[in-house]
């Protein structure tokens, strides 16, 4: 009974004791979900050209990771919790080329798409590791 | 014979019309971030709407009324409002989720952008809504919606789970800073499987097919075996993710990416099978929403209702269902990803449930309505225990959307 009592306020306390965060900030989140997305991008390119989904699958869901992605380089520099302007600038580097593939992926076979596929995974390495 | 037909097809309507855009939405991003570590929200959430279903079905059976016109006549009509009000912010919210879910469906089958194809997704549901007779809108959708079953192929094709990921059943893996993500999934789990407009919906549909006390038997199966088949596919969507998506990094944050996983197991025939099962299942869910709503508010107001009515039978019933579809559509062209929404619908669903719960536990301990097949002691706990988990859900909700930035 004392224990189940205590349980609500003993989880409070571990939490302080441990430091252990609630949430991340604005910041780890935005590039963690744009890691996410990037990788998202890569894996639909990639079935695409290996027969797993249809061009009509793969052109739809590229819309969606397209407003996903949009206008995350205006956010990144101002987001609370960025790191250094090396580091943002960084992946801003990576991110330019990726949502360039997302924007107008290959879907045909006569384009570099594994150029793409590349690009994708470098931005959602980076953008992973980033947001920790 | 004509007994077991009904109990079958009753079982395959639930199976069908379980899972909609939010549960779809909450088990794959469940499963791609946190593995099998919200199967246990998902499992309780079974068992309390499985609950509240048979109460909901013995109560129309018995009383020869719906929950609605109850709450009206035991509560008074000021009470009344209270859930009417909370049913219809929540609801339109996820009535734009579902038509957006119908329409991303039809977006993966054909490559035309989704914006383009909601409004003729709005316009099916109305077709559908305004002309249907209710047996095709409860059979319908829920009979395509059997191929939800084909997630669990899917998995068996993958192999089946890891034992490494079969560890998270139990031991869930929450990262640092994801534990507002993660007690955020929690409430949206609950939120979207116990749906008050499915409450209603059943109820009003106890009434459309004329239930009785020897239709009991009926609801019990039903409800039981029904939602339990019907929370299998929820379960397989959060394996699929698990499986495939968690370990490619993706957070599962758009309808097509859960997909992905049916393809890796069965290519390209898996990922039209992922689409045909989010059309039925967001076309049946949206009917469910729109239907269950003007049932409400008709049935509150002491208006004709009735799906089975020639719409000039039910002229005001049937205005109710166009002005909560056009305020629907007009959510969903501000352009908002459907997902998001089905996200935000469940959370505030979340908030409300304790509103549209409460009544229940009067009503079902009423022996004017229910005679001798009031709730016993067991199902009276298992009331106040969902009611308990819906405040908490509620007090909860808000603040760790706002923590975990909307899942």
């Amino acid at each position: 009974m004392l224990r189940k009592r205590c349980a609500g306020p003993l989880l409070l306390v571990l939490l302080t004791v441990t430091g252990c965060q609630l949430t991340q900030s604005a910041f780890s989140r935005t590039v963690g979900n744009a890691g996410a997305v990037f990788s998202a991008a890569s894996t639909t390119l990639s079935y695409a050209h290996e027969g797993k989904i249809t061009s009509a699958y793969a052109q739809a869901s590229f819309v969606n990771y397209q407003s996903e992605l949009d206008g995350l380089d205006q956010q990144l520099p101002s987001q609370q919790g960025a790191p250094d302007k090396r580091t943002v600038q960084h992946l801003l580097d990576l991110y330019r080329p990726a949502i360039q593939a997302v924007i107008q992926p290959c879907l045909e076979e006569s384009c570099h798409w594994q150029a793409q596929v590349a690009a994708l995974n470098r931005a959602s390495q980076a953008f992973l590791m980033a947001g920790g | 014979m004509k007994k077991w037909l009904s109990i079958t097809l009753g079982i395959v309507t639930a199976t069908g019309g379980f899972l909609d855009a939010g549960t779809i939405a909450t088990s794959g991003e469940s499963g791609a971030r946190f593995g099998l570590g919200l199967i246990w929200a998902c499992l309780i959430a079974t068992v309390a709407i499985i609950l509240l279903v048979e109460m909901m079905g013995r109560f129309s059976a018995i009383s020869k009324k719906t929950y609605a016109e109850a709450i009206r006549e035991n509560f008074g009509f000021k009470f009344y409002l209270l859930p009417l009000l909370s049913e219809v912010i929540a609801e339109s919210i996820l009535l734009a989720a579902e038509i957006g879910g119908i329409a991303i469906a039809l977006s993966l089958m054909t490559g035309i952008s989704w914006r383009i194809l909601f409004p003729p997704a709005a316009f099916l549901v109305f077709a559908m809504a305004w002309r249907a007779p209710f047996d095709w809108i409860e059979n319908a959708p829920a009979l395509l919606g059997l191929v939800t079953l084909s997630f669990i192929v899917g998995i068996i094709a993958l192999g089946g789970p890891s034992h490494q990921l079969l560890s998270t059943l139990w031991k869930p893996e929450v990262k640092q800073g994801e534990l507002a993500d993660y007690l955020y999934l929690v409430a949206a789990t609950l939120g979207a499987t116990i749906s008050p407009y499915l409450l209603y919906f059943y109820s009003s549909g106890a009434r459309e097919e004329h239930w009785t006390s020897n239709s009991l038997l009926l609801n019990r199966v039903t409800a039981i075996v029904g939602m339990s088949f019907g929370s299998l596919g929820s379960i397989a969507l959060i394996f699929l993710g698990a499986m495939v998506l968690q370990p490619l990094n993706m957070q599962g944050s758009s309808l097509g990416e859960l997909g992905l996983s049916m393809a890796k197991a069965l290519g390209p025939f898996g990922a039209l099978l992922f689409a045909v099962a989010l059309f039925a299942t967001c076309l049946g869910a949206a009917l469910e929403v729109v239907l269950g709503v003007s049932y409400n508010i008709a049935q509150g107001f002491g208006w004709e209702w009735g799906e089975d009515k020639k719409p000039v039978e039910a002229a005001r019933f049937n205005l109710v269902l166009i002005i909560f579809l056009l305020v629907a559509v007009a959510i969903g062209l501000m352009g908002i990803d459907p997902l998001q929404l089905a996200l935000a619908g469940s959370t505030v669903i979340a908030l409300f449930l304790p509103i549209s719960l409460f009544p229940f536990l009067v009503l079902m301990n009423d022996p004017q309505y229910l005679r001798d097949k009031t709730n016993g002691r067991f199902s009276n706990i298992a009331i106040i225990c969902i009611l308990l988990i819906a405040f908490v859900v509620a007090f909860v909700s808000i603040p760790l959307e706002i923590l975990s930035g909307g899942g």
